[in-house]
């Protein structure tokens, strides 16, 4: 990328922003359409005593569940990766159990394990070990014929191949789920939280719209926003050390 | 030396109904190099694979290694057409990939390994990843990667294919090179008659599918060989045959 | 047809046999006959919910699809826009967008097109980003090939560029067609009355496991309904996917 190419983004973020923060006190929108800029900056900061356990909260149980889901699905999917007959039957469900909206079964985690953090946490893990785990298998199974005919040669079974060839020539596959898990995460958390939790960004949302409160509505989305950032800017950051070759 | 490296009797292969390998017999004594070359899908990668033991020969035919029969998975050192050369591991890391699947002792076969960099002419170039390399040191890799892994017999399937025309004469030299200094047994597919004849000891052309072989051919050249032979009469006399031989199987090839 | 329904047969056969054999408590999961027999019993209420859930999300997603893929050939004409917007429209993935589907609902109150609205820019986004993608994948030489047939922009921009975007287009609409399904369910959770995302809520505040899980069948449903237009679509126009 060029630097005329990031000029113009940044030009375009700042455009963007200015337009917003000029229209709204140009034209005096009332803050139920859309409040300035400055004002949602305001309001974080102000209410930064309450947002900021929120935000821990969401960011811990997101976290968490990432954590917990990163493993698993990397985990089932080597194992997967190493039978064929069941994946054949297996994939295919989790592919149709996979299309249904997590919205719809947040429901059940908050009846099944209650409004804490645990829900959450078990939502999370859940989203983003299926997505590691489709990626993961995905990139697992679809190593060149040839390297593989290649370490059969040298005399590798099937672990070896499994240890030496397969999960490396994964890792680019397996960091893409990674890092499109960390929005899932933030998502998923958010989404849960709105159905019921007793803290967290969702949940101050949620009330937020009770409430009809539109300045702290955008302030908690301001905030989840930056987490959601940061932790898809750390993943990504990784991602480049990690699989270098790519 | 009468010694047989390598006996093939009868060895054919169908896949399904096309019949790929029809019967191959063939002999390959210790230290020699052997060039095989035939049309396009006359069957010389399915020959490869079967030496290689990745694919079993169909009933009947036999394939012995220094005179024994057995499982050949393992026993022979394969390069395919490809580098194949593993991106994340670097130039020493890629090369040391069979001792380590072996499971040879680490710091020995390291030492060996950067010994060899030296003839393969990757000094220098130990720590560097295969993409930052060019063709024809990505190729000396996996070459270096087929040495390492020591059997007798190697079985090379189009090295220099992809390469450029005059990157792949100074290959052919130096590969002579290298098979002078470390002596093994070598079997090598190529498209290229000149290539065929200036490296082999015998030239063996396979026919149109379903491959056989139709000319077994020695190659006396004098040894060591250079450049200047490629427009020797003698060389010119060689590959006119030759190329009667394979012009014949490749029409075959062309309306079929 | 068969081989998609064979593993949600399957799957239903898992369910039964782990009810049955594993004696599980109905709190978790009732057998799927009960839920069937709920929904049978109160067809026409499940048939409403998954009609105004499907509406919401399809109009949406129609919406968002053809207006993603016109913006990003119009960002192709203005490149100097298109490098002003791109990072924003990056960013926008990376951040959780649904959340805005409250302030939507506040915009829009609890209407039809406040759904649909979350549905569409939820599906605008990633539908632009990968037309773009596409866009920019194409051959150099293939364009200035047909540059020198003498095609014209448009022509370059119909014969080519845009037939040549469409597996990543259809790449972005299967992914979002779950997105902009769940972005109408969330948008329910904000006072509807009506809908997948109403249902979904009232089962869980009343502690109705059977009704919860029929909900989530409907959703699925839904969702199935909305994949399968884009299967079926995408089947009809990239039929040269393998080649690719």
């Amino acid at each position: 990328m060029n630097r005329a190419v990031i000029l113009r983004g940044i030009l375009g973020a700042v455009l963007l922003i200015g337009a917003w923060e000029f229209s709204v006190r140009f034209f005096a929108l009332p803050q139920w359409i859309l409040p300035p800029p400055s004002g949602i900056l305001a309001t974080a900061w102000s209410g930064r005593a309450a947002l900021l356990p929120a935000a821990a909260m969401t960011a811990y149980e997101a976290l968490s569940g990432y954590a917990i889901g990163a493993v698993l699905g990397v985990g089932l999917a080597m194992l997967l990766a190493l039978a064929a007959p069941l994946r054949a039957v297996l994939l295919p469900m989790v592919v149709a159990v996979n299309s249904i909206p997590v919205a719809a079964y947040a429901p059940l985690a908050l009846l099944w394990f209650g409004t804490g953090a645990l829900s959450k946490i078990i939502m999370v893990a859940f989203i983003v070990g299926f997505t590691v785990f489709l990626n993961a298998l995905d990139g697992l199974t679809r190593v060149d014929p040839a390297a593989i005919a290649l370490l059969r040669s040298f005399g590798a079974g099937r672990l070896r191949l499994l240890w030496t060839l397969r999960l490396p020539a994964a890792l680019p596959s397996i960091a893409t789920g990674l890092r499109i898990s960390t929005v899932r995460a933030m998502i998923v958390t958010l989404v849960t939280e709105m159905l019921g939790s007793q803290l967290g960004l969702g949940w101050t949302i949620f009330q937020a719209v009770l409430l009809i409160d539109f300045l702290q509505v955008w302030a908690a989305i301001l905030v989840a926003s930056i987490i959601s950032l940061l932790f898809f800017g750390v993943v990504s950051a990784i991602e480049r050390r990690v699989v270098f070759w790519r | 030396m009468t010694a047989t490296k390598l006996s093939i009797s009868g060895v054919g292969k169908n896949f399904g109904a096309v019949r790929a390998l029809d019967r191959v017999d063939l002999d390959i004594a210790p230290g020699e190099f052997v060039t095989l070359i035939g049309p396009s899908g006359c069957g010389k990668s399915t020959l490869f694979n079967m030496l290689a033991g990745l694919l079993e020969p169909d009933a009947g035919g036999t394939i012995l290694l220094d005179g024994k029969p057995g499982k050949l998975l393992g026993r022979t050192a394969f390069m395919p057409q490809r580098d194949l050369l593993l991106p994340w591991r670097n130039v020493l890391d890629n090369a040391l990939l069979p001792c380590e699947i072996e499971g040879l002792p680490r710091a020995e076969t390291r030492a060996r390994a950067e010994k060899m960099a030296v003839d393969f002419g990757l000094r220098g170039f130990e720590k560097h990843f295969p993409q930052q390399l060019s063709g024809g040191m990505r190729q000396r890799v996996a070459l270096m990667r087929t040495f390492m892994f020591e059997r007798d017999l190697m079985l090379l399937d189009e090295p220099f294919g992809a390469l450029d025309a005059l990157t792949r004469s100074m290959m052919q030299r130096w590969l002579l090179d290298i098979w002078a200094r470390y002596r093994r047994t070598i079997i090598f597919i190529t498209h290229d008659i000149d290539e065929a004849i200036f490296l082999a000891d015998r030239v063996v052309v396979m026919s149109a599918r379903p491959g056989r072989i139709k000319l077994d051919r020695r190659i006396e050249l004098p040894r060591p060989r250079d450049a200047h032979l490629l427009t020797a009469p003698e060389f010119t006399a060689i590959k006119r045959e030759l190329l009667d031989a394979v012009e014949e199987e490749s029409l075959k090839s062309f309306s079929a | 047809m068969l081989r998609a329904a064979l593993p949600i047969l399957l799957l239903f056969a898992l369910w039964e046999a782990a009810v049955v054999g594993l004696a599980i408590d109905p709190f978790y999961l009732p057998s799927i006959r009960v839920v069937a027999a709920a929904m049978q019993a109160q067809s026409g209420f499940y048939l409403d919910a998954y009609l105004v859930t499907l509406a919401e999300a399809a109009l949406g997603f129609a919406m968002g699809g053809l207006v993603g893929v016109a913006s990003a050939l119009l960002f192709t004409r203005l490149p100097m826009v298109k490098d002003m917007v791109l990072p924003i429209f990056i960013v926008s993935q990376t951040v959780p967008v649904i959340a805005f589907g409250a302030i939507v609902v506040l915009w829009f109150g609890n209407t039809l097109m406040a759904k649909a609205a979350i549905a569409f820019y939820l599906t605008f986004f990633p539908v632009t980003i990968n037309t773009l993608a596409g866009i920019a994948a194409v051959d150099a030489r293939q364009v200035a090939l047909l540059r020198s047939f003498g095609a014209g922009q448009g022509a370059v921009m119909r014969k080519l560029l845009l037939p040549a975007a469409l597996p990543r287009i259809f790449t972005a609409l299967r992914l979002s067609a779950s997105l902009a399904l769940a972005g109408a369910i969330v948008g329910e959770w904000f006072g509807a009355t009506r809908g997948v995302g109403a249902m979904l809520l009232a089962a869980m505040f009343n502690e109705q496991i059977v009704s919860l899980w029929a909900s989530i069948l409907v959703a699925a449903a839904v969702g199935g309904t909305l994949f399968a237009a884009v299967a079926l679509a995408e089947r009809a126009m990239v039929f040269w996917r393998e080649e690719l």
